[in-house]
């Protein structure tokens, strides 16, 4: 891309053509043309520069997804400013795990102002950690003036930060990502050529949060930059009514979108059959499953269900991203010919305990007893490289399942102010992803994630989390805890299963009340339920030679005790 | 208690199939533990259901939907009417 930065590659959007449409409902929607957006980004960043912030200042934003929000990340960014998003207090979580996240994250950012909306509750604002300088500001409602603001903006070097993105983390240690624009734009040229995005035709649909890369940058930094229509409506609208989204695709003609595995069974499931045909899908090109493993099954259900709307099969598509590289490493192969045929994800299946047991891939015929079957991420983009490594650091051929390194020209330098972390995470100029996979015929395929991590309805959770909150119940030997995932076919998502241990047999007889007690203790610390607990006797978790709760170990024994669980699909 | 509070508590009973477990109309429920989030979104979807509104998620917080009285303030808050 020619831009040296992202302000330069908005600034050359015509200026009358549609930028944002944010639905709102049925019949009320807001729309700003790029010409516009960039007017009411001035006005912000005038507002931000009456309160002193400036070139490398942090600048937090906590508001509800929309044209606000966004016009005032860009104005930040006008500054040099360096934005991020939070995500804005909901019913969805949890009140107590909202504080703690939101102190940890605005503490390690030091922000110079942190902008909130005009209803931003009054109970969080005391865990928004602010520096003495600091300032709290109530964003402008409505309209900032006629006349555009004359702000003097400095040079925005292609090396300078644009701005940090969050990547996901354990509860209040959400990890900030510090982008500079040359990586952005990097990502985005890419993206362009690998999506064949094509302005004039283009229309993103979007209900992705900002606060995350998929929302953030496949979103709402594309179509900036691109020039690319989007319209978009709240992650909790979407939730409620997930309906919605195949009314808007139809409305506006929409081409492109990004959806989390799940999203492709919840739609369906949560649209009555009699209206399946209603929706006009003809015009999604790309609809790309991103963020959580991506699973066969699930495309093939939405599939089913609106090929009569018009959905095509070789709109199914698939991507690999992370905060940390921007966003995607590799994008399955897109076809602009009229053929009907999938050119999507691959798709194979393999022998299941050579798998499980010899982390070796060893294709077998579809449908084969004991097969597993992985849908492919896509292929490399350009400047991604990807090294699959052993536990012991081994550089692993293709066909072996280890964890997933990548290399790129659009990989972040650290973790904010978290040099710990960094050291971590990059080494020798490898990002350590923590995800496990293989490449296989130039596929990249990701089968789960290293550290055990959960991802119940697309948000990741630690287990050590919720297994510290059951530990500290009286009743339950500290330590000898376990929490897994269970895929839960009928939502497309993991579901929380706990093992403990009880400190004496005897507990075990009032097993229901220390049951109840442990749901509340998690829901109220984490905001997630548990689906099942097995309270076990003392002794029954399979420990590691150093003592502790051997994860693996004791998975394969509660498995072996009680198949119902399905652990895994 | 009105009918439609009366519904909504024999919905959250089913919902959480918990023997023993008494409700009514101020029996906190989030805060207890008693549902989680998924559940409220069923829970906001039911409420919608019931009082013929159209309630922007966005506007609305756990506390807002601690008990079923709390749930009824709330749609008469927040609520536009359905079409």
């Amino acid at each position: 891309m020619q831009f040296r930065n992202l302000i330069e590659a908005l600034d050359a959007a015509p200026p009358g053509r549609p930028f944002i449409t944010a639905w709102i409902d049925e019949d009320e929607r807001a729309t700003v043309t790029f010409g516009e957006f960039r007017r009411r980004a001035r006005g912000q960043a005038a507002v931000l520069r009456k309160h002193g912030v400036t070139v490398g200042d942090r600048v937090v934003i906590i508001m509800p997804q929309g044209i606000p929000a966004m016009t005032t990340f860009a104005g930040a960014m006008m500054l040099g400013a360096e934005p991020t998003f939070l995500a804005y207090p909901n019913f969805k979580i949890e009140p107590a795990k909202y504080r703690s996240g939101l102190a940890g994250v605005t503490a390690n950012l030091s922000a110079k102002a942190v902008v909130i909306d005009e209803e931003f509750p009054d109970d969080m604002l005391g865990h928004v950690a602010l520096e003495a300088e600091a300032k709290l500001l109530r964003a402008e409602s409505g309209r900032v003036g006629d006349r555009e603001p004359e702000i003097e903006t400095p040079r925005l070097p292609a090396d300078s930060v644009a701005f940090i993105q969050h990547s996901a983390g354990t509860t209040g240690l959400q990890k900030g990502v510090a982008l500079t624009h040359a990586a952005v734009l990097r990502q985005l040229g890419h993206l362009s050529r690998a999506l064949k995005i094509d302005a004039s035709t283009d229309h993103i649909y979007s209900w992705l949060p900002l606060y995350h890369d998929m929302g953030l940058i496949a979103c709402f930094m594309l179509p900036m930059a691109l020039h690319v229509p989007v319209v978009m409506q709240s992650p909790l609208d979407w939730v409620m009514h997930p309906e919605t989204m195949l009314q808007i695709i139809g409305e506006h003609k929409c081409t492109l979108a990004w959806l989390p595995n799940f999203a492709f069974q919840f739609v369906p499931r949560r649209t009555p059959q009699s209206r399946w045909t209603q929706y006009d899908l003809s015009s999604i090109r790309a609809l790309i499953n991103c963020s959580e493993p991506v699973r066969a099954s699930s495309m093939l259900e939405f599939q089913t269900a609106f090929a009569p709307a018009g959905f095509k099969a070789s709109a199914l598509h698939s991507s690999y991203a992370m905060a940390e590289n921007v966003f995607a490493v590799t994008q399955s192969e897109i076809d602009q010919s009229e053929n009907d045929w999938p050119t999507g994800p691959a798709r194979l299946w393999a022998d299941g305990p050579q798998f499980r047991g010899a982390h070796q891939i060893v294709p077998v015929g579809e449908g084969s007893s004991g097969a597993v079957s992985f849908t492919s991420s896509g292929r490399l983009l350009p400047g991604q490289e990807v090294r699959i490594v052993s536990d012991a650091g081994a550089i692993l051929g293709e066909s072996y399942v280890g964890e997933i390194l990548v290399r790129s020209d659009c990989l972040f330098n650290g973790y904010y102010n978290r040099p710990d972390l960094t050291a971590q995470a990059i080494v020798d100029g490898w990002y350590h992803t923590g995800d496990l996979g293989f490449s296989l015929g130039g596929e990249l395929y990701v089968v789960g994630r290293k550290k055990d991590l959960l991802i119940i309805g697309g948000e990741n959770i630690y287990p050590q989390d919720i297994e510290e909150i059951v530990s500290a119940h009286p009743a339950v030997h500290d330590g000898r805890v376990i929490a897994m995932g269970a895929y839960n076919p009928s939502v497309g998502t993991e579901d929380i299963v706990v093992v403990a241990e009880v400190e004496r047999e005897e507990l075990l007889a009032s097993a229901a009340e220390i049951e109840s007690e442990i749901r509340s203790r998690v829901v109220a610390g984490m905001g997630v339920a548990i689906r099942t607990i097995f309270l076990k006797p003392p002794k029954w978790i399979v420990k590691s030679t150093a003592g502790k709760a051997a994860r693996s170990a004791t998975r394969e024994k509660l498995v072996r005790e009680h198949p119902e669980l399905g652990v895994d699909s | 208690m009105t009918e439609e509070a009366q519904q909504m508590i024999e919905h959250i009973a089913r919902l959480i199939r918990k023997p023993g477990v008494t409700l009514d109309e101020n029996t906190p429920l989030v805060s207890s533990g008693l549902i989680d989030s998924m559940a409220l979104i069923d829970l906001l979807l039911k409420l919608e259901d019931l009082t013929h509104m159209r309630i922007p998620a966005g506007k609305v917080q756990p506390k807002d939907l601690d008990t079923v009285v709390k749930m009824f303030a709330t749609a008469q808050r927040v609520g536009k009417p359905q079409k």
